[in-house]
């Protein structure tokens, strides 16, 4: 099955800090991927690497058949990306914040993103800095999904979310993907893994080891998140 | 890239009236302090003129205050200098770190946009704020001359709002370099260029052995005394600004483009 994201070799240092080292990755097309592991593992270098937001030191990374480096803007046309803090321009309104975003891309997304917000239930009238943490988080999903990318990649979509509004969005992570997009999902919510994911890894300490299934018990997925002294 | 143009012109727009009308009316208030002040300018401009090398600092030795241009080169001079100067280095200084600071540039650069198109975007917005500010206090200084019933003194005006534009436009570049190298904003800094050039301008007309040196700042080209007493443009002055706001512009792409993102 053709790979949608192919990373080889990834190494990226911060100086005396470690990033993350000799990453290899396949995601194929329709796949939603979870990606684990415990903060400062170097789930996010991978992401802001993928992404151009970081200059990685070593190997190489495509995306949709093209080279994150070189096709960087031509990759972006393409994907959906949600960060985890959801951080927008506070004076904007929300209709204005996600209409950015479109006019950026030169697309007109106003169908799309009428239906994402009143799914997500998206008040566009509000200003930026009224609205709490779950719900710039919806507004970040509208502005990830209006253009109907084909890869989605998403840190932590679910934090802030209410049950209702979590439910409501993997609805429309399956709507995509059963549409062709693919999704990675980068997440410390075990359940989210095993009931939406059909493929995951788990980073620690800045390297990366595939799962072999994604229903893993609790007591297994803990010990990724335990310092080698406390196992 | 236009529609980060014009979010950019949008949330500078405030900055922009705010500035424009506090610099423009000081502006056009010390022009009419002239007609109240005109009776004593006689006596003040021959005591300012023999004060050595402060009249020289103040341009007082080569045009007398008593005049109209000679009062507008000293007072607004000094104003609109410092004002805009000031101006543009807060407008530039904060332009691509506030993305940064405010967490914002995870959302702006997953658009697909490249980072020097982002810049291009944001220094286009710089340059096109300072020319309407040069041209809403241009008005107000042209208003000013009109409501004491003088003569405009078009060419001379002009000369010095577009000199005081470049200037304008050095510093912001100074500030737009240091703005994409910082992940934060630095308006310490930013305030920091523009006094310091000044200060360096004022000392370098003071102290004769620096008078050599004084076509590095930016205020050499752009001094109002000078060029309201028919003086030649500091030529040497101008090609310093120009290369100055080219590199600094230059190394803006170059830096941030390579530079990695702060989370």
């Amino acid at each position: 099955m053709e790979n949608v994201i192919k990373i080889r070799g990834l190494t990226k240092n911060y100086g005396k800090n470690r990033g993350v080292i000799d990453v290899n990755l396949d995601v194929a097309k329709g796949d939603v991927f979870g990606f684990l592991g415990p903060n400062g593992a170097g789930k996010s270098t991978t992401i802001r690497s993928m992404l151009g937001f970081l200059r990685f030191d070593e190997g190489s990374i495509s995306i949709l058949g093209m080279d994150s480096v070189r096709d960087h803007e031509k990759i972006l046309r393409d994907v959906g990306y949600m960060p985890s803090e959801a951080w927008f321009y506070d004076t904007m309104r929300v209709s204005e914040v996600i209409k950015y975003a479109a006019d950026v891309r030169g697309l007109d997304c106003a169908q799309e993103a009428a239906k994402l917000c009143e799914r997500l239930k998206v008040d566009t009238h509000k200003k930026i800095k009224e609205l709490s943490l779950g719900n710039r988080k919806k507004v970040s999903i509208v502005c990830a999904m209006q253009h109907r990318p084909k890869l989605f990649i998403f840190d932590e979509p679910t934090s802030g979310l209410d049950p209702l509004m979590q439910r409501n969005f993997f609805n429309l992570i399956d709507e995509y993907v059963r549409d062709g997009a693919t999704c990675v999902l980068s997440t410390h919510v075990l359940s989210e893994v095993n009931r939406y994911c059909r493929h995951a890894a788990i980073m620690r300490d800045g390297r990366l080891m595939m799962l072999e299934d994604t229903n893993i018990d609790e007591d297994a997925f803990l010990k990724y998140y335990m310092d080698e002294e406390e196992m | 890239m236009r529609a980060v143009f014009v979010r950019e012109i949008r949330l500078n727009m405030k900055q922009l009236i705010i500035w424009s009308l506090t610099v423009g009316i000081l502006g056009l208030v010390c022009i009419l302090m002239y007609d109240s002040m005109q009776g004593d300018m006689k006596s003040m401009a021959d005591m300012f003129s023999q004060m050595g090398a402060f009249s020289d600092a103040f341009g007082m030795s080569t045009l007398s205050i008593a005049t109209v241009e000679g009062f507008f080169a000293t007072e607004v001079g000094t104003v609109h200098g410092l004002g805009g100067a000031m101006f543009a280095a807060i407008l530039a200084i904060g332009i691509i770190s506030k993305e940064e600071d405010g967490h914002t540039g995870e959302f702006l650069l997953s658009l697909p946009i490249s980072r020097r198109r982002v810049v291009a975007a944001k220094g286009g917005c710089v340059l096109v704020c300072l020319a309407a500010f040069s041209c809403v206090c241009a008005l107000f200084y042209a208003l000013g001359f009109v409501m004491l019933g003088e003569d405009i003194p078009f060419s001379k005006l002009a000369v010095f709002m577009a000199m005081q534009l470049l200037m304008n436009i050095e510093i912001s570049a100074i500030c737009f370099f240091i703005s994409g190298v910082s992940p934060k904003i630095n308006i310490g800094a930013g305030l920091g260029v523009a006094l310091i050039c000044y200060v360096y301008d004022l000392v370098g007309r003071v102290v004769p052995d620096m008078k050599d040196y004084l076509f590095m700042g930016p205020y050499s080209y752009a001094n109002a005394s000078e060029i309201f007493s028919g003086a030649d443009i500091a030529v040497a002055g101008v090609a310093v600004g120009l290369v100055i706001t080219v590199v600094a512009y230059v190394s803006t792409f170059v830096c941030f483009d390579r530079r990695d993102l702060a989370s």
